[in-house]
């Protein structure tokens, strides 16, 4: 037996310098990959601060609140594709999730005048917490009911919403104001103008996006891939479906949490009847457009639901020609494009590239 | 009880619509496996044509049946042209392709006949049928009575479509197997045609009716329809009778939620509360779709 085993040892140790020289090799491509993952994270903190850096410089007043809304869009979006593009998952509730985080920043800024950044992320986490309780159901509905669930949710929520109305510095538990003027909720006293704003939205964006990008490296963006090839593989490899699905809802509900409130301290208050089921399926909709692989189609999709219809306004274009583009817009991503805008642009970033590199390489070989 | 019941009676009409409307999008969803989140917008682009030819002044009957031909036709567009293209893949992304479809109508609709809300006068307004039941009087509008005898003919042509003929037996077989069927020699994309017709029908009489309960304007009636996913998730997307059951069931509680103290504002939020409840209770048998 013993003799057996040593006899099937040879070779192997014979083999051994190969195989140590491919575990090395393994090891540096590794590390490889993971000095190029951290780069990226740099360069996605550094490309959405940039942003908020330099826009102020270029633009108007009206354009740099309408920008405002697009980032705060942009972080609610970011959740949307966390869930689509990480789990297969469709929500139609994020922005009705959206104006819960929006509601509770208010109703904390008015009545218990708390500073702005704990307004902000009280309402990340109630959203949070109902995220998470609307992703129970996801558990054990697969796809188009999660799809039919979380649509009457929102429009559970637009009825609410448009009954009770949003918090204005009012008196009672729904802190509505009656008869007088509505309060407008402060903002963060290191962001009074709309320039400071527009930079202090843009960097709880990059910190947002910073976060996603870190789960999706660790053990719960493993376990998301996981869930996603197949429960059964998931379950096989060790990984609790329950917590790991129901956080990623979760870290979604924050994402909208957060943006219902950075929108609330742009405008200053909301309007109950701008958050219908609609809204909803259009931030779906356009993060799809947008791409749900990349950062940047987060971005893309802010910018599509407030910048592009602002655009069209100036140029004297219908409204409603935009839902027309939109609509063809989803249909040719989910058809022909599943990345979307950002992952046809990097695509195109990365033809370039290649086109750059090529020449190095030819003088390299010789 | 005898207070209840004028609410009863005109809760009736809307979930007759919604019943309609439900079993339009299950008959699609049963032999294509496509949700069709479009269906209140196709019906909303049908109420405007008809809207249209009888400011035009066309006979009542030739504005009606255009406005449904139209629903078909737009029905039918999408179901040839654009959904085989997703046919491979999971019935979630082909539902959520309707999306798509649906802004691109509503889009059309608004631009087209602009934002002012109308209201859709039918003939059938005038009238209404009187009776007493018990000791109280009720008053039902032709309208709504027609409503309710479509939803239930409707129900029963479909019911009949499938159980008896050629192309209910196929339709049948697509929804439980669409490859197999495929090998097995049925036509799919003629049964899929059949399917996306039968939904446009349904999809322009519910937009007749509801513009003319409601009233007529694209983005509304586009939403309007999100109870009718109600019904169809209380039939499970599958049965036909629950389906209808499930979308009167709706629209008569919805009536009687005005009678509820404090909840009377609210009250449009019954569908999605029953959907949510039912979706609980369902929950074992709905893991697969």
């Amino acid at each position: 037996m013993n003799a057996s085993i040593l006899e099937g040892a040879m070779p192997v140790s014979d083999a051994a310098p190969a195989a140590l020289a491919q575990a090395a090799l393994a090891q540096a491509a590794l590390a490889q990959a993971a000095r190029r993952a951290r780069r990226s994270l740099v360069l996605m903190v550094a490309c959405v601060l940039l942003i908020g850096w330099a826009v102020p410089w270029f633009a108007n007043a009206y354009w740099i609140k309408t920008l405002t809304s697009s980032l705060a869009l942009s972080v609610a979006a970011a959740g949307v594709a966390l869930l689509y593009g990480q789990l297969g998952l469709v929500s139609l509730c994020q922005y009705a999730l959206l104006g819960a985080g929006g509601w509770v920043a208010l109703r904390a800024g008015h009545g218990l005048g708390w500073p702005f950044e704990l307004s902000v992320l009280a309402g990340g986490l109630l959203s949070c917490v109902v995220g998470m309780l609307a992703g129970l159901p996801a558990l054990r509905l697969k796809g188009l009911y999660l799809a039919l669930v979380t649509m009457m949710m929102a429009g559970g929520f637009q009825v609410v919403v448009n009954v009770t109305g949003f918090p204005d510095g009012g008196a009672g538990w729904l802190g509505r104001v009656f008869g007088s003027e509505r309060l407008m909720m402060p903002r963060p006293a290191l962001a009074l103008s709309d320039a400071a704003y527009f930079r202090y939205v843009a960097v709880w964006l990059a910190a947002v996006l910073a976060l996603i990008e870190l789960h999706r490296r660790t053990r719960a963006g493993r376990s998301w891939a996981l869930i996603r090839r197949g429960e059964a593989a998931a379950v096989a490899a060790g990984v609790n479906i329950l917590s790991y699905q129901t956080w990623a809802f979760g870290l979604a509900g924050f994402c909208a949490g957060v943006a219902g409130a950075l929108l609330a301290g742009g405008v200053g208050q909301l309007d109950g009847r701008a958050f219908t089921a609609g809204e909803s399926v259009m931030l779906f909709a356009l993060t799809v457009v947008g791409g749900v692989y990349h950062w940047a189609g987060a971005l893309i999709a802010g910018l599509l639901l407030r910048a592009v219809p602002a655009l069209l306004t100036d140029f004297g274009v219908n409204g409603y020609l935009a839902m027309i583009f939109f609509g063809v817009a989803l249909l040719h991503a989910l058809i022909t494009a599943p990345s979307g805008i950002a992952g046809q642009l990097m695509g195109v970033v990365d033809a370039v590239r290649q086109r750059f590199a090529a020449p190095k390489d030819k003088d390299a070989a010789p | 009880m005898e207070d209840y019941l004028p609410f009863v009676i005109s809760g009736l009409g809307l979930g007759a619509v919604y019943a309609l409307s439900g079993v339009g999008l299950v008959v699609l969803y049963r032999s294509s496996g496509v949700l069709n989140f479009a269906f209140g917008a196709i019906g909303a682009l049908g109420a405007y044509v008809a809207w249209t030819l009888l400011e035009a002044d066309w006979p009542q009957g030739l504005a009606w049946c255009a406005a449904v031909l139209a629903a078909m036709a737009l029905s039918l567009a999408y179901g040839r042209l654009l959904a085989p293209r997703l046919s491979h893949r999971d019935p979630t992304i082909r539902s959520i392709a309707t999306l798509g479809f649906a802004l691109v109508v509503v889009g059309f609709t608004e631009w087209t006949w602009g934002e002012q809300p109308r209201r859709l006068v039918l003939p059938t307004d005038g009238g209404a049928l009187e009776f007493v039941l018990g000791e109280v009087e009720v008053r039902l509008t032709h309208t709504r009575a027609l409503g309710l005898a479509l939803a239930v003919l409707m129900m029963g042509g479909v019911g009949l479509l499938l159980s008896k003929t050629r192309v209910g037996l196929k339709m049948r077989a697509l929804a439980n197997d669409r490859d197999l069927s495929a090998l097995l020699g049925i036509r799919v994309l003629g049964v899929d045609t059949v399917a996306w017709i039968l939904s446009g029908a349904f999809a322009g009489v519910c937009g007749l009716l509801l513009a003319n309960i409601v009233r007529l304007q694209a983005t509304l009636l586009t939403f309007l329809v999100i109870p009718a996913f109600a019904a169809a998730i209380i039939g499970r997307l599958h049965s036909l009778p629950a389906t209808v059951a499930g979308g009167i069931a709706i629209g008569v509680l919805e009536a009687l939620a005005i009678t509820v103290p404090g909840f009377a504002a609210f009250r449009t939020a019954t569908p999605f509360l029953i959907a949510l409840a039912m979706i609980v209770l369902y929950r074992a048998g709905t893991r697969s779709a």
